[in-house]
Parts: structure tokens; sequence; C-alpha cells
């Protein structure tokens, strides 16, 4: 049991893929913890909200199970699973606009005022900075939060999003120049 | 109005240039600028710790499902009605010679313990719903091609595909199973190359899967 129990916390992805797929369901949640809030940070910046970023998740990791047979290589499940997740995340952004219901841009991520700076500045231009993300396009908006909220190079976005590095500089330089239109009031 | 970034400035923002390494004029605009990127928020998000629950209460809801359709679908074909159609042309000897052997077969096996199963006949009996598919793919100048798909969980080592001489085709010969496939041939262990041959579905994240139909008449495409 000593064994197994260790095997668990440290099996590779492609490991957990396989005994799921052998018919081990419940190890499917090794996956479950292990991306879960990894990939928060990213849906919550791209969808602007905390709940409709944790339905995007919930959704995400339900949907990579009911497709794990797909998975051709499993030791790529984490960015397998971010794709799934980014497409997720763009369906939720094209169905918002599709209904006219914008997101409650990130009120309620910066209602609390116990940022640990306590620059009420900074935190202004923080929560503007939210708001105008989400009026980027949904290709802009994921390489700025690709690069300037999850530390990625180019040349990492271009690997996880199959998009080439010339193309998304261009998207990025098109996001610089939407964003200081939209926060000139905060610069 | 307010213009766009000078391009140096975009630069600086990628990382690319220092503030320093501006002209003394664009300086101002880059302070800006990096005032601009360094308000995105960085900090952890935590999700509900509930979460996990309701992932696994859908993904085990979702496994019995699976297995109840396969149940299900079994059943229908137990019970659906099918015609079947004997035509027998036989000359009367054969129907006595046929009656002897059954009673000489009933005699032997009444007076015999009862036959053990040979573990070769079960995996032939297994097989019955399997149906041999060839897979050929021309791929001149490959060193090595494997067939990978739902069928073998996307192992790219379990189905090598032999070269025909120095022609550049490559084939393999597999038992699958009564169904649809999906698949695709990984040529030198990296590329993935759709079957030319077949029809192909996107797999929801920008490539292509090859598919195949299998049913006991035969593989379709």
């Amino acid at each position: 049991m000593g064994v197994l129990l260790g095997l668990e916390g440290e099996a590779t992805d492609a490991e957990v893929v396989r005994a799921v797929l052998a018919g081990d369901v419940e190890r499917y949640a090794v996956l479950v913890r292990r991306y879960r809030d990894r990939y928060a940070r990213f849906a919550s910046r791209m969808l602007g909200s905390r709940d409709v970023a944790e339905d995007a998740v919930q959704d995400a990791l339900v949907r990579a199970f009911d497709r794990l047979a797909d998975c051709r290589e499993p030791d790529k499940f984490a960015g397998w699973l971010f794709l799934i997740l980014r497409n997720r995340c763009f369906a939720e952004k094209r169905r918002r606009q599709r209904q006219e219901r914008p997101l409650d841009s990130a009120d309620e991520m910066y209602a609390a005022p116990d940022r640990p700076d306590g620059d009420y500045e900074q935190v202004e231009r923080a929560h503007a900075l939210e708001r105008a993300l989400q009026h980027l396009t949904p290709e802009q908006r994921e390489v700025f939060v690709l690069k300037h909220t999850e530390g990625l190079a180019y040349e990492e976005i271009a690997g996880v999003t199959g998009a080439t590095v010339a193309s998304l500089k261009m998207r990025m330089h098109r996001a610089y120049d939407r964003l200081r239109e939209l926060m000139k009031e905060h610069l | 109005m307010t213009t766009g970034y000078h391009p140096l400035v975009k630069r600086l923002l990628d990382g690319e240039l220092s503030l320093a390494e501006l002209p003394p004029e664009l300086r101002a605009e880059g302070e800006e600028a990096l005032r601009l990127v360094g308000a995105a928020d960085r900090a952890p998000v935590a999700l509900s710790p509930a979460l996990e629950e309701r992932v696994m209460a859908a993904v085990r809801h979702a496994a019995s499902s699976h297995t109840a359709s396969l149940g299900n679908r079994a059943w229908r074909w137990l019970n659906t009605p099918r015609d079947v159609e004997l035509r027998l042309r036989v000359r009367p000897w054969t129907v006595w010679a046929g009656a002897l052997a059954a009673a000489a077969a009933l005699a032997l096996l009444l007076g015999r313990p009862a036959p053990q199963p040979v573990p070769g006949t079960q995996a032939r009996g297994g097989m019955r719903d399997s149906v041999l598919v060839r897979f050929v793919l021309y791929a001149p100048g490959a060193r090595r091609v494997a067939l990978a798909g739902t069928f073998n969980q996307w192992d790219r080592a379990a189905a090598p595909l032999v070269p025909a001489g120095r022609s550049g085709v490559w084939t393999t010969t597999l038992a699958l199973p009564v169904g649809q496939h999906q698949y695709a041939f990984v040529v030198d262990g990296a590329r993935w190359v759709a079957d030319p041959g077949a029809p192909a579905v996107d797999d929801g994240f920008g490539r292509r899967n090859s598919v195949v139909a299998v049913t006991a008449q035969g593989a379709h495409l």
C-alpha cells in the first residue's frame, strides 16, 4: 500500500493517464489536484472573473477526462489540458459577447482591500488593466496574459498556442497600443 | 487621442531592450509603458476546495455512463431480431451419416471428462469481434513509421510499420475491435501525419486525426 501511495504522489502525468485509461478512474484526482490551481490564474485573467474561471477549469478537467483516449502524448498532458482550457475560455468569451453580457471585469478579484502592496494608485491601475484586458480580442488578451502574467517567453507561448512568434508579437504590439488608449487615465 | 507606443518602447515591453537603451526622448514613454505592464496581477488565484470533488463526481458519472452505454449496446445487439436464412442442399445419405456422427460424438462426450478450455482457442474466441485492417503509408525517406490511435492509447511505439523494400511504402496489419477508431501515423518518432487515404476529423486542438470504422464485415473509410 505504501508503494501505491508513493506512486500517486510521484507518478508522471503519462503514468496517471495510462492508469486512468486502464480503468483506475480515481487516479484522475491526481491530475485534478496537480492542475486545478496551476491554470486558475490564466483562466481568471482571460475571463475577468474568478467564478467564471472556476467553471471553466472544472469543465476543462471533465472534458479532458471524456477525451482522455484522444490524448496522443500522455507525457504532454499539461499542454493538452491547457489547450482544452484555452478553447473553453475563448468559447465562453464568444458566448458572452453574443449574449451581450460582459463579465464583471475583475470587480470581485479586486474588491478585497488587502493587496500586499497597499498602494491605492497601483490597485486602481491593476483594476483598470483588468477591465481594459476585457476589451482586447481574445487572442490579444491571451498573449498579454501568458507573457505578462504567466511570465512565458514568446517562444514558449508559440509552443503552447501553435502560433508563430512573429504573429504573437504583432498581436501583442497591437494590444500595447490598445491598452495605452484604454488606460490613459491611469498611467 | 492617444497614439500607440513607439516601436522601441514595444521592444522594451517585450524585454528586448532596457530603459537605459532607449533614446532619452523616449524614456518617459518607456516608464509609462512599464507602469502599464507592471499593473498585471501575478498573484495566484485559489479556486474553491470543492472543485476537486465536483470534477471527480462528474468523472465517476461519465465513467459509469460509458460502461452502462456499452452494456446497453451489447444488450440491444443481442436482443435485436435478425433475419437469418439458411439454405441446405443435402443428399439423403449425408443426413444419416451426420446423425451417426452426432451420436458417436455424444457417446464420446458422455464417456469422457469435460474438456478444459485451451488458451489459444480462448484467444481466437476473443478475436471474433476484431477485424484485420491493413494500413499503408507512402513515406519515402522516413527512418521509421508507427501507427498510433485510440486503439493503442496513442502509443507511438506499439504498432511500427514495416518498409516494403526501398519503395517508400510502409505497411502494417492490425486486429482492431469493431467500432470507430481515430489514428495517425508517426513518422520518425515525432511527426504526426494523417492518413491521406482516410477521412479526418479535427481533434479539437488544431490537428487532424484519421478515422476508420470497423464492422464485422470489414473496415470502412
